[in-house]
């Protein structure tokens, strides 16, 4: 238990580690963009046609902290991230955790759902054509993982609009109907939003699946031909038992510690699907704040949380893999 | 009697051949003998060299400029031309197109209807002198192929009469340029970084990993979205090229770092790199001419790997409207012109290029696979 306990503070401490490094690179690309708060504040005010002079720019920076070394800057930055407080965006001049607050969680309740989704469809299916000798079933299963691969998911999202917009005359499109954008949660509010949410979850889960079920399979393939399988096949155990007795526990192990590499990837497509599916979540407003209004402090803040809970869920999976398999446990402890 | 054993006998000694050059084949010799033996992997590299030839030779191949130099004012957002060889009016052993009319009257309300002319056949010519363009330094005006009047548009164009055939060849060699320069990048980083990472352990290593690992954690598209909208917007389309290569490049390299990493470490605490230290060479010495050729395979191989992620990348990033922007042709650009509800309703042509960007990609993983496989020792004996 004491291991145990160990064993987890180190994963935490590198967690941390990792999101700090992270914060580093965030908040000096942040830093780069031409301009400072002050002067874009500054800047609004002038078209407001107040006069602006040298002397306010410099009183607006000391006001926010800007004369303040970089790395003082940066350590009160992340102080504060990790509070989840992500300070103003200076170009919508609001609270940027409030601004993000509900429709961060959303994108990352798609998301997740996505990955679940892509591991229960791919677990059994590359289980299914690890063993199978069928050539037909293989190779078209392979076919299907590299389309996942090759089509970019804008693709898909497109070709369904198409399909869905002839057909039934609706484009699909956003998260919420008309009527329930801004009201308050409710049961209704659930549904409408489920009935809207399955196409983002169905297109990025699209191409999760396809790489899952290249995973598991290889996975499968590697530990099928081992001996202890033939040594549990000669014990007179065949079938289902079998291999989900013993070469599944073993291949699945590398696929819950790439758990967070596949939310990596889902959320790579997250802005891209948003700006076709017209989403209201975080994906669209990174592309608001980047491509149309140069935001840094609510790009940062967003790239800083999708990484925060790639980091998390990394974690998660550490944890998970050490309480199911004692070989990782030791191994970090040695 | 005796002729039987003659075969026999030259049967055992070609077989001794095969085995003698199996033996003393080189690395790269048994790398293609495996690669030759998968199908897919062939018919993905005929694909992908087809491709690049036709990147690269372009501005022959298509007809027209892809620029608005050689747009065609008389056939916007026109459907795709197929040449015919007969039709009512008989037959023609040179294949022709039909000549389309543009007008406009009262009759039409003034908007321009275009209509087809079955009677005006254009017919199909080869080697004609059409727009100048320069190919490894010189200037030429033959293209493969054209009509001997008007225009053809085998893949129809777009809003503003371009060529869609001559912008997606073009884009096919941007794309490919994109990727080339992308993936060069983060291979010179990732062997910097892996090689030192790899080469020294210890703490060093410890302190790299733990800078590759957090990078590699950030999701990259964000990323290079974060980075690309730096771009000031009056930049010219050549240096956005350029910048975006180098962006791609400087997010790529984790994974091959971390490859590159693995191998050196398994390969330093061989005899021969003990051998090279006891005479005395330096660090860098060793990692360049002892460790690195000893995987350039498994180096190659990566590289191919990860080169659809590259094409994928820029066209997600042009796609978004951060990456390169419309006088340019690549297939990011090309595919954000298909996102317009009005091009999915009705010019569906303007879907043709996403057929050449997936099987870019495809032939690049399927070669990528199948040289993966060839180049694994053990492949043979695995299931």
């Amino acid at each position: 238990m004491l291991q145990f306990a160990r064993f987890t503070l180190i994963r935490a401490l590198l967690a941390i580690v990792t999101l700090l490094i992270v914060s580093f690179i965030v908040f000096t690309l942040m830093e780069l963009v031409p301009g400072d708060c002050a002067e874009r504040y500054l800047a609004f005010k002038n078209t407001q046609g107040n006069v602006i002079t040298v002397q306010d720019i410099e009183a607006e920076r000391q006001r926010l902290g800007l004369d303040k070394p970089y790395l003082v800057r940066w350590g009160r930055w992340v102080w504060n991230a990790f509070q989840g407080d992500f300070g103003d965006s200076c170009i919508l001049r609001v609270n940027i955790a409030q601004l993000l607050g509900q429709k961060f969680w959303l994108s990352l309740g798609i998301c997740l759902t996505a990955l679940v989704l892509a591991y229960l469809i791919a677990i059994p299916i590359g289980i299914l054509s690890a063993t199978s000798n069928s050539a037909l079933l293989n190779n078209s299963l392979r076919f299907i993982s590299y389309l996942g691969l090759a089509m970019p998911n804008f693709l898909l999202a497109l070709m369904i609009m198409l399909f869905s917009t002839v057909v039934f005359g609706d484009s699909l499109t956003g998260l919420f109907s008309q009527e329930f954008r801004d009201a308050p949660w409710s049961y209704e509010r659930v549904l409408d939003f489920l009935s809207h949410a399955w196409l983002p979850i169905f297109i990025l889960g699209w191409s999760a699946t396809a790489f899952a079920i290249q995973t598991v399979r290889a996975l499968m393939s590697d530990e099928i031909g081992k001996l202890y399988v033939t040594a549990a096949a000669a014990r007179g155990l065949s079938g289902r038992r079998l291999l989900w007795r013993y070469p599944a526990r073993h291949a699945l192990g590398p696929v819950i510690n790439s758990l967070g590499f596949d939310l990596n990837r889902i959320f790579n497509e997250l802005p891209v699907v948003a700006l076709i599916l017209t989403l209201t979540d975080a994906g669209a407003l990174l592309i608001e704040a980047l491509a149309r209004s140069n935001d840094q402090q609510l790009a940062g803040a967003i790239i800083f949380l999708l990484t925060a809970s790639i980091v998390a869920l990394n974690f998660l999976t550490d944890v998970l893999l050490a309480i199911t398999d004692p070989r990782v446990r030791h191994s970090i402890l040695r | 009697m005796t002729e039987t054993t003659m075969t026999a006998g030259g049967a055992a000694e070609i077989d001794q051949k095969r085995k003698e050059a199996y033996f003393t084949a080189s690395q790269r010799q048994l790398i293609w003998a495996r690669f030759k033996k998968q199908r897919a992997a062939m018919i993905g590299a005929a694909v992908l060299i087809t491709l690049i030839l036709s990147g690269i030779f372009a501005p022959f191949l298509s007809p027209y400029d892809p620029t608005l130099a050689g747009r065609d004012k008389e056939y916007e957002n026109g459907a795709p031309q197929i040449p015919k060889f007969w039709d009512e009016n008989g037959f023609s052993w040179r294949p022709f197109v039909y000549t389309y009319e543009r007008t406009r009257s009262i009759k039409t309300n003034f908007r321009w209807v275009s209509t087809v002319n079955r009677k005006k056949r254009r017919y199909v010519v080869f080697f004609p002198q059409g727009d100048p363009y320069t190919l490894f330094g010189m200037t030429f005006r033959t293209h493969l192929f054209g009509v001997d009047k008007g225009k053809i548009h085998i893949f129809g164009t777009d809003s503003t009469g371009k060529d869609i055939f001559s912008r997606t060849l073009h884009a096919i060699n941007t794309s490919l340029a994109v990727g080339t320069i992308g993936v060069f990048i983060a291979f010179v980083l990732a062997l910097i970084i892996g090689g030192i990472s790899g080469y020294y352990g210890g703490w060093i290593d410890s302190v790299l990993q733990m800078i590759t690992d957090a990078v590699r954690t950030v999701p990259a598209i964000p990323l290079f979205m974060a980075i690309a909208a730096f771009i000031p917007s009056e930049w010219s389309s050549e240096a956005r090229f350029f910048f975006i290569s180098i962006i791609l490049g400087f997010i790529g390299w984790p994974t091959l770092a971390r490859r590159v990493r693995t191998h050196l470490l398994t390969e330093r605490n061989q005899e021969y790199v003990l051998a090279a230290q006891l005479c005395g060479a330096s660090a860098s010495h060793i990692i360049r001419r002892h460790l690195l050729p000893s995987f350039t395979s498994y180096i190659i191989v990566d590289l191919v790997i990860s080169f659809p992620y590259m094409v994928l990348s820029e066209t997600a990033l042009s796609f978004i409207g951060l990456g390169l922007r419309d006088p340019v042709n690549s297939l990011g650009v090309m595919l954000q012109n298909v996102s317009q509800a009005d091009v999915l309703l009705n010019y569906q042509w303007y879907f043709i290029p996403v057929i050449f960007f997936m099987a870019l990609v495809l032939s690049f993983v399927f070669v990528g696979d199948g040289l993966r496989d060839a180049a694994d020792p053990y492949s043979d004996t695995r299931k």
